[in-house]
């Protein structure tokens, strides 16, 4: 028994795929879901520094102060913005709000009465949002105990008297800032039929799920120098670049075909409005296609066998779906995941499909994503290209 | 290299000083011959004695570094494709689609050479009829045994009825069974006409089907011929071994000096001879012995053959 033990061990040990699988992608996933969860790191240092558009119809000293103390919060800066420009960026995915000073918001403090304060945001970026309100009600708190203290009053305009301080810090002294909270406006979806988890569910998954069996369709190149075929393919009238040229359309066409699929299914079966912008859901989904089977075909082009281009593919695609928000969305991520999943096609697919099913953006909104896509799957052939010549399409 | 005196055939296939190396190994060293229109061309050799190398040089797959060939007087290495066209390959390994049908993966691998689909339907036809697979032809490939695959390999490679049909260890793996009915599909393709080129490590195989045979060793071809010629260029010659009565130095020194057998060994009763043509000398050897008082116990024969030449040629077996 203990010489059988020992026989399995020293397979296993040999076996640089079992170590790989058993010991290598569980600590990188472990070490990114730890990171995505915000688990790792100083609390303080988690998320970079996030960045609120503001409005400020008010435009008086108070106001002026009680944004410039929100900018002087740790991890928060503000940038101004009119109304229109405000909701074109967080409507695009740029910002995740924007928070929008009434125009009595001076006079509401000075009365205690309810303050104009409204925050515009994007639901996708929930997460985010909800850092900034929680920063904008405790530096509304912060402030009132300044203005109760009359320390604002001395910034601009005439100081008013002793008495009328003292009324107006007890009148708001009066307004129960502990409860205020500013009007939230989620502006993101609101003409979008589906909702967002559900768009992320079905664009999550279709692009792991493509990742893999484009995965195993470029392994199956490798599965055919094996086996001898490829060899069989050169012996006929055809050339090396019509195989791998065939292969790669093999691959794309069967990426299209399953993401239609997939859309289609969530379309009839789930509620997915997939005509809202039909014209733009195609050419991403050629874009997506086109990434994807070129990851897939690349893939199969760094490996020398079809083992190691299974235990790399696999390494590959968990670590870009954890990362890049196929397996937990970004917006339960810290913020500065959605900067490393940029790393990730995953990324640039579920963002792309974001934009058309719960941004509503015409094409043109789309275009950046698509052609991120299309760049990569470009990069991706043309490595490709060079690889299997090299590797696999040669006969010794 | 010994080159032999041929017939007048066309020459279907020449090799001229071909060499061709992998970084410092030299593959091939400077090797010609010629392959006759419609004969059985052996190339018999030791794993990487350069058999596959010079075999994927006459398929147009690898370029030589040195040399030219040419096939049916057209120069490979101008007109590739020209040439792949009268060319089928059975390759080493059962290259074919293992969830296609026997009749699918004949229709794939044929329309690659652009026959029409009528004529290629037909020819997949007659040649899975050839093969004697027809009653499984919408069968998968994977529910065959692996000498039926090996069938299917070959039948693949005939479908556009090329003139020369390089065959590279067709028979790898197979029972005796199958092994038959593979050469007799290559007789019959023979017999039609086709030029066909066979590697293999099996020595009854190559004197079986082969018209001519060339041996190579470090990549050079050590001899080239048919068999009779083999065995002339090689010396190698019939055994004979008699177990005797009784055995004495004067009828050692007799057969040496009168019969034409020449003596390998005499220890104890045994006495092992070698001569040219075992044949004619029998007969003359017996009386010889006879007429010594010895009493022949038992005969042993052994023909000079492929092994042999081989063994003479190179200096070691086949497998080593």
């Amino acid at each position: 028994m203990v010489k059988l033990f020992k026989k399995d061990l020293m397979l296993f040990f040999n076996d640089p795929k079992s170590f790989v699988l058993t010991f290598l992608l569980p600590v990188i996933l472990i070490t990114l879901f730890a990171f995505a969860y915000g688990a790792i790191g100083d609390p303080a240092k988690r998320s970079e520094s996030i960045t609120v558009l503001v409005v400020n119809h008010d435009s008086t000293d108070i106001s002026e102060n009680f944004l410039s103390d929100i900018d002087m919060v740790s991890g928060i800066s503000v940038v101004d913005a009119t109304n229109d420009t405000a909701r074109e960026l967080i409507t695009k995915g740029n910002y995740a709000s924007a928070l929008l000073l009434g125009s009595g918001f001076r006079d509401s403090l000075y009365r205690g009465t309810d303050i104009p304060l409204e925050i515009l945001y994007d639901k996708e970026k929930e997460l985010e949002t909800e850092n900034i309100r929680s920063v904008i009600v405790r530096t509304l708190i912060s402030y009132s105990g300044k203005i109760k203290s009359g320390e604002h009053f001395v910034q601009d305009k005439p100081v008013p008297g002793h008495d009328e301080i003292n009324n107006i810090s007890s009148r708001a002294g009066n307004f129960s800032f502990d409860s205020f909270s500013p009007e939230m406006t989620s502006i993101v979806g609101e003409k979008s039929n589906s909702d967002l988890d559900l768009i992320q569910a079905i664009a999550g998954t279709a692009i792991l799920m493509l990742l893999f069996s484009m995965a195993s369709v470029g392994t199956s190149i490798l599965d055919e120098k094996e086996n001898g075929t490829i060899n069989r393919l050169l012996y006929s009238p055809i050339n090396s670049q019509t195989i791998l040229y065939s292969k790669m359309l093999f691959a794309f066409f069967i990426a299209v075909i399953q993401l239609s699929v997939m859309f289609l299914f969530s379309w009839i079966f789930l509620g997915l409005d997939i005509t809202v912008n039909i014209e733009a859901l195609v050419i991403m989904i050629i874009a997506t296609a086109f990434s994807i089977s070129s990851m897939g075909i690349f893939l199969a082009s760094i490996a020398k066998s079809r083992q190691q281009a299974q235990s790399l593919s696999t390494l590959i695609i968990l670590v870009m779906s954890a990362v890049g928000g196929s397996m937990i969305p970004l917006y339960f991520m810290p913020q500065i995941m959605s900067k490393v999943a940029m790393i990730s096609i995953n990324y640039w697919g579920i963002q792309g499909f974001y934009d058309i099913f719960w941004r509503g953006l015409p094409l043109s909104g789309v275009f950046p994503k698509i052609m991120i896509l299309l760049g990569i799957g470009l990069l991706m052939t043309v490595l490709s290209i060079r690889l299997i010549n090299r590797n696999i399409l040669k006969l010794i | 290299m010994r080159y032999l005196f041929y017939m007048p055939f066309t020459s279907m296939i020449e090799l001229q000083s071909i060499s061709k190396s992998y970084g410092n190994i030299l593959s091939l060293r400077d090797i010609s011959f010629k392959i006759h229109d419609g004969e059985v061309f052996g190339l018999l050799g030791p794993n990487g004695a350069g058999k596959s190398t010079t075999v994927n040089i006459i398929n147009t797959l690898l370029k030589p570094d040195s040399g030219n060939i040419y096939i049916d007087g057209i120069n490979v290495l101008n007109s590739p494709d020209q040439c792949k066209m009268m060319m089928g390959i059975v390759p080493q390994e059962i290259a074919l689609y293992d969830n296609l049908t026997a009749l699918e993966n004949l229709m794939f691998w044929g329309g690659l050479y652009n026959v029409p689909k009528h004529e290629l339907r037909a020819n997949a036809t007659g040649i899975l009829e050839l093969v004697g697979l027809s009653g499984r032809k919408h069968d998968r490939i994977k529910t065959f045994s692996g000498g039926m695959k090996r069938r299917i390999n070959i039948a693949c490679s005939i479908l556009h009825k090329p003139r020369i049909l390089v065959m590279d260890e067709p028979t790898s793996g197979v029972d005796p069974q199958n092994r038959n009915h593979i050469f007799d599909v290559i007789e019959n393709l023979n017999k039609e006409g086709m030029t066909i080129i066979y590697t293999t490590h099996y020595m009854e195989e190559a004197e079986r089907l082969c018209d001519t045979i060339a041996i190579i060793d470090m990549g050079r071809i050590q001899a080239h011929g048919t068999m009779e010629e083999l065995k002339a260029i090689s010396g190698a010659r019939d055994i004979i071994t008699l177990r005797l009565s009784e055995m004495n130095e004067e009828l050692v020194k007799s057969i040496k000096d009168e019969l034409s057998f020449t003596v390998l060994d005499s220890s104890s009763n045994s006495l092992k001879l070698e001569c040219d043509r075992l044949s004619d000398e029998i007969s003359t050897l017996v009386n010889h012995v006879e007429k010594s008082g010895s009493v022949i116990k038992s005969i042993n024969t052994q023909g000079a053959n492929l092994e042999s030449v081989f063994l003479k040629l190179t200096g070691k077996m086949l497998r080593d």
